[in-house]
Protein backbone atom coordinates (compact mmCIF):
# COMPACT_ATOMS: atom_id res chain seq x y z
CA UNK A 1 0.00 0.00 0.00
CA UNK A 2 1.35 3.17 -1.08
CA UNK A 3 1.56 5.77 1.60
CA UNK A 4 1.84 9.47 0.81
CA UNK A 5 3.60 11.65 2.99
CA UNK A 6 4.37 15.29 3.87
CA UNK A 7 5.99 17.33 1.56
CA UNK A 8 9.65 17.74 2.74
CA UNK A 9 12.64 20.03 1.04
CA UNK A 10 15.31 17.19 1.77
CA UNK A 11 14.75 13.64 2.79
CA UNK A 12 18.05 12.13 4.11
CA UNK A 13 18.59 8.60 4.13
CA UNK A 14 20.72 6.95 6.54
CA UNK A 15 21.21 9.08 9.59
CA UNK A 16 25.29 8.33 10.50
CA UNK A 17 27.87 10.52 10.52
CA UNK A 18 27.72 11.66 6.69
CA UNK A 19 23.60 12.17 7.16
CA UNK A 20 23.57 13.73 10.27
CA UNK A 21 26.16 16.62 9.61
CA UNK A 22 24.47 17.53 6.16
CA UNK A 23 20.84 17.34 8.06
CA UNK A 24 22.15 20.07 10.88
CA UNK A 25 23.83 21.95 7.71
CA UNK A 26 20.39 21.81 5.98
CA UNK A 27 18.73 22.49 8.95
CA UNK A 28 20.41 25.42 9.82
CA UNK A 29 20.23 26.97 6.96
CA UNK A 30 16.17 26.71 7.26
CA UNK A 31 14.95 23.86 4.76
CA UNK A 32 12.59 21.45 5.78
CA UNK A 33 14.82 18.32 6.57
CA UNK A 34 13.34 14.64 7.36
CA UNK A 35 15.43 11.86 7.69
CA UNK A 36 15.05 7.87 7.35
CA UNK A 37 17.07 5.84 9.86
CA UNK A 38 16.29 2.40 10.82
CA UNK A 39 19.72 1.66 13.38
CA UNK A 40 19.91 2.30 16.91
CA UNK A 41 21.83 5.13 18.27
CA UNK A 42 25.38 3.42 18.64
CA UNK A 43 27.88 4.40 20.82
CA UNK A 44 31.80 3.48 21.04
CA UNK A 45 32.30 3.19 24.67
CA UNK A 46 28.84 1.14 25.09
CA UNK A 47 28.20 -0.88 21.79
CA UNK A 48 32.10 -1.59 20.82
CA UNK A 49 33.40 -1.43 24.73
CA UNK A 50 36.38 -2.90 24.24
CA UNK A 51 35.45 -5.54 27.18
CA UNK A 52 33.31 -7.05 25.32
CA UNK A 53 33.83 -6.45 21.48
CA UNK A 54 36.32 -9.52 21.43
CA UNK A 55 33.33 -11.86 22.28
CA UNK A 56 32.82 -13.96 18.74
CA UNK A 57 30.24 -15.78 18.82
CA UNK A 58 28.10 -12.11 19.67
CA UNK A 59 29.73 -10.07 16.59
CA UNK A 60 31.46 -12.77 14.54
CA UNK A 61 29.12 -15.80 14.19
CA UNK A 62 25.86 -14.13 15.21
CA UNK A 63 26.40 -11.03 13.81
CA UNK A 64 24.92 -8.87 16.89
CA UNK A 65 26.12 -5.51 15.41
CA UNK A 66 24.95 -5.63 11.74
CA UNK A 67 21.09 -4.58 11.61
CA UNK A 68 18.74 -7.60 10.88
CA UNK A 69 16.83 -8.00 7.32
CA UNK A 70 13.93 -8.63 9.35
CA UNK A 71 12.84 -7.01 12.15
CA UNK A 72 10.12 -7.47 15.06
CA UNK A 73 7.09 -6.65 14.78
CA UNK B 1 -25.36 1.18 19.21
CA UNK B 2 -27.70 -2.06 17.20
CA UNK B 3 -28.20 -0.06 14.58
CA UNK B 4 -24.81 0.68 13.00
CA UNK B 5 -24.91 1.91 9.99
CA UNK B 6 -22.04 0.91 6.73
CA UNK B 7 -20.44 4.46 6.92
CA UNK B 8 -19.72 3.19 10.76
CA UNK B 9 -18.59 -0.12 10.04
CA UNK B 10 -16.05 0.95 7.35
CA UNK B 11 -14.86 3.97 9.50
CA UNK B 12 -14.44 1.63 12.23
CA UNK B 13 -12.20 -0.52 10.10
CA UNK B 14 -10.49 2.18 8.65
CA UNK B 15 -9.50 3.44 12.58
CA UNK B 16 -8.30 -0.45 13.16
CA UNK B 17 -6.27 -0.62 9.77
CA UNK B 18 -4.37 3.03 10.83
CA UNK B 19 -4.28 1.66 14.67
CA UNK B 20 -1.93 -1.08 13.93
CA UNK B 21 1.29 -1.06 15.24
CA UNK B 22 4.17 0.55 12.10
CA UNK B 23 7.90 -0.25 12.17
CA UNK B 24 8.57 3.31 11.72
CA UNK B 25 8.26 6.30 13.85
CA UNK B 26 8.66 9.93 13.78
CA UNK B 27 10.45 11.42 15.72
CA UNK B 28 11.01 15.50 15.91
CA UNK B 29 12.55 17.51 18.61
CA UNK B 30 14.05 14.87 20.92
CA UNK B 31 16.29 12.42 21.04
CA UNK B 32 15.38 9.08 21.43
CA UNK B 33 18.31 7.76 23.10
CA UNK B 34 19.40 8.12 26.60
CA UNK B 35 23.18 8.75 26.95
CA UNK B 36 25.34 5.68 28.05
CA UNK B 37 22.99 3.46 27.09
CA UNK B 38 24.75 -0.42 27.40
CA UNK B 39 23.47 -3.29 25.58
CA UNK B 40 25.84 -5.94 27.62
CA UNK B 41 25.89 -9.77 26.78
CA UNK B 42 23.05 -11.64 28.37
CA UNK B 43 24.97 -14.05 30.69
CA UNK B 44 23.70 -17.73 30.60
CA UNK B 45 22.68 -18.02 34.46
CA UNK B 46 22.89 -21.37 36.06
CA UNK B 47 19.82 -23.49 36.94
CA UNK B 48 17.70 -26.01 35.02
CA UNK B 49 17.18 -26.53 31.61
CA UNK B 50 15.32 -23.60 29.70
CA UNK B 51 14.70 -25.48 26.80
CA UNK B 52 15.57 -28.65 26.49
CA UNK B 53 14.05 -31.88 27.91
CA UNK B 54 16.30 -33.76 29.98
CA UNK B 55 16.45 -36.79 28.09
CA UNK B 56 17.45 -34.40 25.01
CA UNK B 57 19.90 -33.45 27.10
CA UNK B 58 21.22 -36.80 28.25
CA UNK B 59 21.88 -37.68 24.58
CA UNK B 60 23.30 -34.27 23.41
CA UNK B 61 25.33 -34.95 26.46
CA UNK B 62 26.88 -38.03 24.89
CA UNK B 63 26.86 -36.34 21.77
CA UNK B 64 29.60 -33.77 22.70
CA UNK B 65 31.50 -35.94 24.81
CA UNK B 66 32.31 -38.19 21.98
CA UNK B 67 33.19 -35.17 19.63
CA UNK B 68 35.32 -33.48 22.28
CA UNK B 69 36.05 -36.32 24.87
CA UNK B 70 37.91 -35.31 27.94
CA UNK B 71 40.98 -36.59 27.53
CA UNK B 72 44.97 -36.05 29.20
CA UNK B 73 44.63 -32.44 27.59
CA UNK B 74 41.38 -31.30 29.45
CA UNK B 75 37.82 -31.49 30.19
CA UNK B 76 35.61 -32.31 27.18
CA UNK B 77 32.41 -31.32 25.24
CA UNK B 78 30.12 -32.12 28.85
CA UNK B 79 32.31 -31.03 31.56
CA UNK B 80 33.28 -27.83 29.28
CA UNK B 81 29.36 -27.21 29.61
CA UNK B 82 28.32 -27.76 26.23
CA UNK B 83 25.08 -28.57 26.41
CA UNK B 84 24.18 -25.67 29.01
CA UNK B 85 25.64 -23.38 25.96
CA UNK B 86 23.18 -25.27 23.64
CA UNK B 87 19.92 -25.22 26.02
CA UNK B 88 20.71 -21.30 26.69
CA UNK B 89 21.28 -20.11 23.16
CA UNK B 90 18.09 -22.45 22.16
CA UNK B 91 16.26 -20.44 24.56
CA UNK B 92 17.03 -17.25 23.44
CA UNK B 93 17.09 -14.87 20.13
CA UNK B 94 19.15 -17.76 18.34
CA UNK B 95 16.58 -20.46 19.02
CA UNK B 96 14.06 -18.49 17.09
CA UNK B 97 16.47 -17.43 14.13
CA UNK B 98 15.46 -13.95 15.68
CA UNK B 99 16.35 -11.37 12.74
CA UNK B 100 17.33 -13.64 10.35
CA UNK B 101 15.26 -14.00 6.96
CA UNK B 102 14.03 -17.64 7.04
CA UNK B 103 11.74 -17.09 3.94
CA UNK B 104 12.11 -18.55 0.57
CA UNK B 105 12.84 -19.70 -1.97
CA UNK B 106 15.18 -22.24 -1.02
CA UNK B 107 17.90 -23.43 -3.02
CA UNK B 108 17.57 -27.52 -4.29
CA UNK B 109 21.54 -27.25 -4.68
CA UNK B 110 22.43 -24.53 -2.17
CA UNK B 111 26.31 -23.11 -2.31
CA UNK B 112 27.90 -23.82 0.86
CA UNK B 113 27.79 -20.05 1.00
CA UNK B 114 23.99 -19.99 1.45
CA UNK B 115 23.67 -21.04 4.71
CA UNK B 116 20.53 -23.31 5.84
CA UNK B 117 17.97 -23.64 3.27
CA UNK B 118 14.74 -24.57 5.53
CA UNK B 119 12.46 -22.18 7.37
CA UNK B 120 13.21 -24.68 10.56
CA UNK B 121 14.85 -22.29 13.33
CA UNK B 122 17.37 -24.03 15.35
CA UNK B 123 14.45 -25.16 18.41
CA UNK B 124 12.57 -26.90 15.50
CA UNK B 125 15.92 -28.99 14.32
CA UNK B 126 17.03 -30.06 17.74
CA UNK B 127 13.75 -30.97 18.69
CA UNK B 128 12.35 -33.04 15.56
CA UNK B 129 16.30 -34.34 15.41
CA UNK B 130 16.92 -35.65 18.56
CA UNK B 131 13.44 -37.91 18.34
CA UNK B 132 14.15 -38.76 14.93
CA UNK B 133 17.92 -39.61 16.05
CA UNK B 134 16.44 -41.15 19.00
CA UNK B 135 13.42 -44.00 17.21
CA UNK B 136 16.54 -45.00 14.33
CA UNK B 137 18.80 -45.50 18.20
CA UNK B 138 15.66 -47.61 19.23
CA UNK B 139 14.98 -49.39 16.20
CA UNK B 140 18.61 -50.26 15.50
CA UNK B 141 20.28 -50.71 18.71
CA UNK B 142 17.84 -52.79 20.26
CA UNK B 143 16.09 -50.64 22.12
CA UNK B 144 18.94 -48.47 23.43
CA UNK B 145 18.90 -44.86 23.05
CA UNK B 146 22.23 -42.75 22.03
CA UNK B 147 23.51 -42.64 25.43
CA UNK B 148 23.26 -46.14 26.04
CA UNK B 149 25.39 -46.94 22.94
CA UNK B 150 29.03 -47.69 23.92
CA UNK B 151 31.33 -45.18 22.89
CA UNK B 152 32.39 -47.02 19.87
CA UNK B 153 28.93 -47.51 18.65
CA UNK B 154 28.75 -44.34 19.41
CA UNK B 155 31.89 -42.94 17.26
CA UNK B 156 30.49 -44.99 14.50
CA UNK B 157 26.59 -43.58 14.28
CA UNK B 158 28.51 -39.62 14.73
CA UNK B 159 30.33 -40.40 11.73
CA UNK B 160 27.76 -42.02 9.56
CA UNK B 161 25.60 -39.02 11.08
CA UNK B 162 28.09 -36.77 9.31
CA UNK B 163 28.70 -38.44 6.12
CA UNK B 164 24.86 -38.61 5.48
CA UNK B 165 25.22 -42.53 5.53
CA UNK B 166 22.12 -43.34 7.81
CA UNK B 167 18.80 -42.24 7.03
CA UNK B 168 16.77 -40.93 10.41
CA UNK B 169 12.67 -41.49 9.70
CA UNK B 170 11.82 -37.72 8.93
CA UNK B 171 15.22 -35.68 9.66
CA UNK B 172 18.14 -35.13 7.68
CA UNK B 173 21.15 -36.83 9.46
CA UNK B 174 23.83 -34.19 8.53
CA UNK B 175 21.88 -31.63 9.25
CA UNK B 176 21.57 -32.79 12.75
CA UNK B 177 25.16 -33.88 12.96
CA UNK B 178 26.08 -30.36 11.42
CA UNK B 179 23.78 -28.20 14.37
CA UNK B 180 25.14 -30.32 17.29
CA UNK B 181 28.90 -30.08 16.01
CA UNK B 182 27.99 -26.39 14.92
CA UNK B 183 26.76 -25.49 18.23
CA UNK B 184 29.00 -27.74 20.64
CA UNK B 185 32.40 -25.89 18.65
CA UNK B 186 30.79 -22.71 19.87
CA UNK B 187 30.02 -23.68 23.90
CA UNK B 188 33.62 -24.91 23.67
CA UNK B 189 35.15 -22.10 22.44
CA UNK B 190 32.79 -18.89 23.19
CA UNK B 191 33.08 -16.62 26.27
CA UNK B 192 31.97 -18.79 29.51
CA UNK B 193 29.33 -16.10 30.05
CA UNK B 194 27.19 -18.46 27.19
CA UNK B 195 27.20 -21.30 29.46
CA UNK B 196 30.00 -23.33 28.02
CA UNK B 197 33.60 -23.24 28.06
CA UNK B 198 33.27 -23.66 31.67
CA UNK B 199 36.75 -22.47 33.46
CA UNK B 200 37.92 -21.36 30.06
CA UNK B 201 38.70 -24.66 29.65
CA UNK B 202 38.56 -24.36 25.60
CA UNK B 203 40.79 -21.41 25.95
CA UNK B 204 43.32 -23.24 28.34
CA UNK B 205 43.83 -26.26 25.82
CA UNK B 206 44.55 -24.06 22.93
CA UNK B 207 46.20 -21.20 24.30
CA UNK B 208 43.63 -18.50 23.52
CA UNK B 209 44.30 -15.41 25.94
CA UNK B 210 40.58 -14.54 26.14
CA UNK B 211 39.58 -10.74 26.17
CA UNK B 212 42.56 -9.07 27.98
CA UNK B 213 42.16 -5.55 27.62
CA UNK B 214 45.52 -5.41 25.82
CA UNK B 215 49.33 -6.65 25.81
CA UNK B 216 51.48 -3.94 26.72
CA UNK B 217 53.39 -5.62 29.82
CA UNK B 218 53.63 -8.69 27.22
CA UNK B 219 55.16 -6.07 24.48
CA UNK B 220 57.74 -5.65 26.33
CA UNK B 221 59.17 -8.80 26.81
CA UNK B 222 59.73 -10.20 23.13
CA UNK B 223 60.51 -13.84 22.41
CA UNK B 224 58.94 -15.37 25.48
CA UNK B 225 55.89 -17.70 25.27
CA UNK B 226 52.59 -15.91 26.77
CA UNK B 227 51.58 -17.70 30.07
CA UNK B 228 49.15 -15.54 31.37
CA UNK B 229 45.84 -17.38 32.35
CA UNK B 230 43.10 -16.56 30.11
CA UNK B 231 40.24 -13.52 30.67
CA UNK B 232 36.61 -13.70 30.09
CA UNK B 233 34.34 -10.77 29.68
CA UNK B 234 33.01 -11.25 33.30
CA UNK B 235 36.64 -11.41 34.36
CA UNK B 236 38.71 -14.54 36.07
CA UNK B 237 37.43 -16.54 38.95
CA UNK B 238 40.17 -15.23 41.15
CA UNK B 239 39.37 -11.16 40.86
CA UNK B 240 35.65 -11.74 41.69
CA UNK B 241 36.97 -13.67 44.58
CA UNK B 242 39.32 -10.75 45.82
CA UNK B 243 36.33 -8.31 45.17
CA UNK B 244 34.06 -10.05 47.40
Amino acid sequence: MTERLPRKDVVIVGLGWTGSIMALELARAGLDVVAIERGPWRDTATDFNIGTAPDELRYGIRHDTLLRPRRKR
Amino acid sequence: MLEKTRRDVLAGAASVAFASPTLARTITGEEPWQPGEAHPPLAAGPGPLQFLTEREAAVLDAMVDRLIPTDELGPGGREAGCTIFIDRQLAGPYGVNDGLYTQGPFAEHPLPTQGPQNPLTPREQYRHGLAALDAYCQSNFAGRAFDGLSAAEQDRLLGDLQKGAVTLPGFDAKALFTAVHTNAMEGFFADPIYGGNRDMAGWRLVGFPGTRYDYRDVMDRPNQPYTLPPVSIQGRPAWQKASR
